[in-house]
């Protein structure tokens, strides 16, 4: 008995001295969601300064209409320090992690996919400044949930690689702004169902002709959803840019958004 | 186990028998038909999302008492429900049941439909097919959504085809009609006797449509003018109050011109899934209730039609 208790308290201790020290500069979560040190600390590393700022703006809706296609749009134009690094993730799904953005010479400041929920969630949106401060925008989305471990439409249909790559576009001028839609017809398996393993588009990238860095640099995980269309919406009037994909299949994927491939012009 | 334990365990074992007491306070619809022409009845439903506090009795059903049997438009979403619309039917009549009708698959129209004879369970042959594939999940989800009332609901395949055209039963004739804008198989019925149209929920009034199988908003739009060319005298929606004139239908096609316009305009200035769902209602639609809620589902499931023809194709 007495060996227990001892044992409890020293337990006990190291359980305080550990969320001290993990938590040095995490404030409380707004959404007091289980996973939010925890997430913190897995995505961004130890040792770090956040803070909750609404100007991290990300819209999901209150509920997953479709669990396996819930809309989000992450909005920084109200954002005022300069963006380092994002990264974005959905607390209670197998795996939280939806993608990771490093902007090039320009921000896009509206970025837009649809992810998957395995059960009603918090979701974040982490933004690096230069100061090396994470700024946190959260939204919940409630769920029936599943949206992982379903099989895709894919999945479920024997012609799909006719459609397979299939990539549909377009520019939409938006003031000083412009805003490229891509769809790409891609079962995007999370290996989170029998039988069908991981096969997913890892990496993102909007290129710049004659210009080796590229203006956006992304890493998407199993938590994006089927099929996606990208949003992205970057300051000025670009001509010539080429947007490039690869799958973890070594799969490439090039197009070319030009300002009249589609859209309202 | 020490002493405190062992009385700690006692007093919890004596608590656990009076939990299930507590919880098992009867739920009951209370289901009140009203007559609105002589043996035709309405149970008007309210224009709310499911909870568990209406129980899903968010529905019409309706039956009609012919001089040979009663015709049963719709069960409700339970067991529950349907137990109480057939007794709420004895109460007014001592003629059986012969023919239930089953507009379509969803399930605030069919779960009640294990509280009649399998045998009197009529359905299109695609809304059987439908209910065959997406009745559990649908089942799972009105657990989710409304709880105990669900107690004992099973899904339970209609074994008889719904055939378009005349339905005579007793001194009524009905018309039989096949749709599809709601879910791709919406039977329609037509008391010709009483002038009664029972629209299903091809027709909402005062609440949000609902488009989760829906073939488009344009192929809906086209199947309701088909419809507002019928000579009825008063009209049953399936989500709203009673109408006796074309009120319903200038709403519900005001309503999808509308989301149909807003979606295509969306689409063409390049707006994203989330900025469509948090798009305003015009305030014309005020009396319509549930529509940013449904906004979002209805965006959900047809914005993606309205991108993709936005943008321009390549194969890769």
């Amino acid at each position: 008995m007495t060996q227990l208790s001892a044992r409890t308290a020293l337990f006990a201790v190291l359980g305080m001295v550990w969320s001290v020290v993990s938590q040095a500069g995490i404030p409380d979560d707004p959404f007091d969601s289980p996973m939010w040190t925890y997430n913190l600390n897995k995505y961004l590393g130890d040792n770090l300064s956040v803070v909750i700022d609404p100007n991290v703006r990300l819209e999901v809706p209150p509920f997953a209409e479709d669990s396996a296609q819930v809309p989000l749009t992450l909005n920084l134009e109200s954002f005022s320090g300069t963006v380092r690094k994002v990264v974005t993730w959905v607390d209670l799904n197998p795996i939280p992690h939806l993608f990771t953005y490093e902007p090039g010479e320009r921000l896009a400041e509206v970025i837009a996919l649809n992810f998957r929920v395995q059960q009603a969630t918090t979701v974040r949106a982490a933004v690096l400044d230069s100061d090396g401060v994470w700024h946190v925008g959260g939204a919940f989305v409630d769920a029936a949930g599943g949206g992982c471990t379903a099989p895709s439409m894919t999945a479920g249909n024997p012609d799909w690689e006719k459609e397979f790559g299939q990539i549909r576009s377009g520019a939409f001028s938006r003031a000083d702004h412009i805003r490229f839609k891509v769809n790409v017809m891609h079962p995007m398996d999370s290996g989170m169902v029998g039988n069908i393993p991981v096969f997913h588009i890892e990496q993102v990238q909007l290129k710049q002709a004659e210009k080796a860095e590229p203006l956006l640099a992304m890493n998407l995980s199993e938590s994006a959803s089927e099929n996606p269309m990208f949003v992205f919406e970057l300051e000025g009037n670009d001509p010539d840019l080429t947007l490039w994909m690869r799958d973890n299949n070594g799969n490439v994927f090039e197009h070319n958004l030009g300002e009249n491939t589609g859209g309202a012009q | 186990m020490n002493a405190r334990h062992r009385l700690t365990a006692l007093v919890l074992l004596i608590l656990i028998p009076l939990f299930p007491a507590v919880q098992a306070a009867e739920l009951r619809y209370g289901l009140k038909p009203v007559e609105i022409a002589p043996g035709v009845w309405v149970v008007e439903g309210r224009t709310e999302n499911f909870s568990r506090i209406n129980g899903g009795n968010i529905v019409n059903t309706a039956f009609v008492i012919t001089s040979a049997g009663v015709v049963v438009i719709d069960t409700g979403p339970s067991r529950q429900y349907g137990e109480e619309l057939r007794a709420a039917i004895a109460a007014h009549t001592d003629q059986p049941v012969t023919h239930v009708l089953l507009t379509h698959h969803h399930p605030d129209h069919v779960f009640g439909n294990q509280a009649f004879d399998p045998s009197t369970l009529y359905a299109l042959p695609a809304t059987r097919e439908q209910l065959a594939s997406d009745g559990e999940a649908f089942s799972d989800n009105m657990y989710r959504m409304i709880g105990d009332w669900m107690r004992g609901t099973e899904v339970v395949l209609p074994t008889r085809e719904a055939v378009p055209g005349e339905l005579v039963v007793g001194d009524h004739r009905f018309q039989l009609m096949a749709f599809t804008g709601h879910t791709g198989a919406d039977l329609v019925v037509f008391d010709e006797t009483s002038k009664t149209l029972f629209a299903s929920d091809m027709v909402f009034f005062n609440r949000a449509l609902t488009t989760p199988q829906s073939p488009g908003l344009k192929v809906w739009a086209s199947e309701l003018e088909q419809l507002e060319t019928l000579d009825f005298d008063r009209l049953v929606p399936g989500h709203g109050p009673v109408v006796y004139d074309g009120t319903a239908f200038a709403q519900m096609k005001d309503y999808i011109t509308w989301l149909d316009s807003m979606m295509t305009e969306s689409a063409r200035q390049g707006l994203t899934l989330s900025e469509v769902m948090g798009q305003p209602v015009p305030s014309r639609f005020d009396t319509v209730a549930e529509s940013q809620y449904e906004l979002i589902r209805t965006v959900t499931h047809l914005y993606s039609h309205y991108e993709k023809a936005s943008l321009e194709s390549a194969m890769r």
